[in-house]
């Protein structure tokens, strides 16, 4: 080994200990990977009671029930299939289309437009007792504002504020959608306000989270000047903040937005007239009916997608 | 400031104002959505918002059915049995998906494409990157629920089942960001690599891949908490995890034992909300 390579494997291992190092992250991937292992270990017999031929029978069973029926009763002639497809979309299909993805439109405005006054609360930056450093009451309590922070402003009303709106937000997106339905309809009975509430609520939590980065992050000079020359939190969010950072609004809201109506379509499960509803009730009895449901819904989603996907794209880089 | 220099309320975003407030009262119109369907509809609703909303403040620390044994696991064990089996399906299920979206997710990427490159090649590798996109593009567009219907019934009611249906969406999803990352992630170390004679495989694994694994970490770990709500849904098909246990109790209308259940539930969630929460402010230190 020349000189020089070895000093170069020493400059290799200094840089390999010098590296740094996480506990906190060394320690979660760890937690997690025996969980993970965990999970699989402890499952016992995985695949159900049933001999494996019987399930081999029941799948191809299934597979055949999934060509339409047309085609079945004509011997393999496709061209059947096409006024089969027509039919169940114009009677049904293309209503149930048009719910789904009112739900979602209706949600998502309800949910963005609901979030946006308690943005300023949850702030960091801004809901506090000094937004962004200046202290905007009386002159006589300034001194306190360039005080170092003592335990007591922790708990102060705005630290509070802010901790218990940030909290609502981890709330509120913890609850699962469809099981936030489910409760409603038992309460609000079987009508599309509950559907509609339950994605609100839900990503009512999401936006509060995304957009939150979004003001946390936006640029403050023209924010620092409103709060001097005396405006209000709200005020200031709504003058300088919000409009510096609309368009990552917009991104955020649209990328919520193709969820959404991926979401309203299983809501239906519960009974309502979306998509999800045609096919649970096709389920078990009209395979191929379920089917083609279930890939209508899915061409909706993947055209919401790229709907989505080129507003965000003309948003992020306006020409 | 005059009047007349004021800065007027940009044109464009008053269009997307109006666009948005005309697109939910046609929804609204549409749906028959009144404010009237906001309170519960008759006596007997009324009385049950009541109880339900009572209940909140007093979940059932003891089973409110009479009939279950007293051999059977008290309810809070039965409660954390059912996170467990929540916690598991997710893990399960991530741990199948975060490998699948890694491959997908490289090859629906062009991060790693050789430059200059063959005509022949070039078309495989597109061929490779539109059919890869419309993979995770279709795996996505199905609800997971709908997946485990189809999969429950092409193979019947099993722990496995479940997990696969839950890992197909994940893998989509998780596949599509992470060839997005990878493509936008900064390619200053890839130049230099590639100049001094790296082939562009391995200009990936040492240039690209490392730069973009926190994001990659932190995006993963997201999804987990997606996979844990997706997971305890997943009970109202028949798969034994929370939202089996929440569903059940419902129709019996013993709404404690629901608040029981369903604080379990949201405190894990939230738990894991506020770990990932530290796992993202460690991992981008200066983002956070």
């Amino acid at each position: 080994m020349t000189e020089s390579e070895s000093s170069r494997d020493r400059r290799i291992a200094e840089l390999r200990r010098s590296r740094s190092k996480d506990w906190f992250l060394q320690g979660s991937g760890l937690f997690l990977g025996a969980l993970a292992i965990w999970a699989w270990l402890s499952t016992g017999k995985l695949t159900g009671r049933l001999p494996f031929e019987r399930r081999w029978q029941n799948f191809k069973n299934f597979l055949g029930d999934l060509t339409p029926s047309p085609v079945r009763k004509s011997d393999g002639d496709w061209t059947e299939a096409v006024p089969w497809a027509w039919n169940l979309f114009a009677e049904r299909g293309a209503v149930a289309l048009m719910n789904t993805i009112a739900i979602a439109c209706a949600a998502i405005v309800l949910a963005a437009v609901v979030v946006l006054p308690f943005l300023p609360l949850a702030s960091r930056r801004l809901g506090r007792r000094d937004p962004f450093g200046i202290y905007p009451g009386k002159e006589t309590n300034q001194q306190g504002a360039f005080a170092k922070p003592t335990l007591l402003d922790r708990f102060s009303k705005w630290q509070i504020v802010g901790g218990a709106t940030r909290f609502l937000f981890v709330l509120a997106r913890a609850v699962p959608e469809y099981i936030l339905a489910f409760l409603l309809i038992a309460l609000l009975g079987l009508q599309v306000w509950p559907l509609v509430l339950a994605l609100a609520i839900h990503n009512f939590g999401i936006l509060g989270r995304l957009f939150g980065e979004v003001v946390e992050n936006a640029d403050d000079a023209a924010a620092r000047q409103g709060i001097g020359a005396g405006m209000t939190r709200k005020q200031v969010f709504a003058t300088t903040i919000f409009p510096a950072i609309f368009n990552r609004f917009l991104i955020y809201f649209f990328y919520r937005w193709e969820t959404c109506v991926k979401d309203a379509t299983v809501l239906g499960m519960l009974g309502l007239l979306t998509l999800g509803h045609l096919i649970a009730l096709s389920k078990g009895f009209f395979w191929d009916q379920m089917l083609f449901f279930v890939l209508l819904g899915a061409s909706v989603i993947m055209v919401g997608d790229l709907v989505s996907t080129g507003i965000r794209k003309t948003l992020r880089d306006p020409s | 400031m005059t009047v007349e220099n004021r800065p007027r309320f940009p044109g464009r975003r008053r269009w997307v104002f109006l666009g948005v407030a005309a697109v939910f009262l046609f929804c609204a119109w549409f749906l028959g959505l009144t404010p009237s369907g906001l309170i519960p509809p008759d006596a007997e609703r009324w009385d049950r918002t009541g109880r339900f909303f009572s209940a909140a403040f007093s979940p059932a620390l003891d089973y409110q059915d009479d009939s279950v044994p007293d051999t059977a696991d008290p309810i809070l064990v039965k409660g954390l049995k059912g996170i467990l089996q929540t916690l598991r399906f997710a893990l399960a299920a991530m741990s199948l998906a975060v490998p699948t979206a890694l491959v997908l997710g490289f090859f629906g990427s062009s991060a790693w494409w050789p430059e200059p490159c063959g005509r022949a090649l070039k078309i495989v590798l597109r061929t490779v990157f539109v059919s890869c996109r419309f993979v995770m593009s279709f795996a996505r567009s199905i609800h997971e629920l709908i997946w485990a219907l189809l999969i429950l019934s092409a193979l019947g009611v099993s722990p496995l089942a479940g997990m696969i249906a839950l890992a197909i969406p994940f893998a989509g999803t998780l596949g599509k960001v992470f060839s997005e990352i990878i493509d936008e992630e900064a390619r200053e170390a890839a130049t230099a690599l590639k100049a001094i004679g790296h082939r562009p495989v391995q200009t990936f694994l040492v240039g690209i891949f490392p730069r973009a694994l926190p994001d990659l970490i932190t995006y993963s770990f997201y999804r987990f908490e997606c996979a844990l709500r997706a997971s305890a849904v997943l009970g109202f098909v028949g798969i034994e995890t929370i939202g089996l246990y929440i569903q059940l109790s419902h129709e019996e209308f013993y709404y404690r034992e629901v608040w029981t259940y369903f604080y379990l539930l949201l405190a894990m969630i939230v738990i894991v909300d506020l770990w990932g929460a530290q796992i993202r402010k460690r991992l981008n230190p200066t983002k956070a």
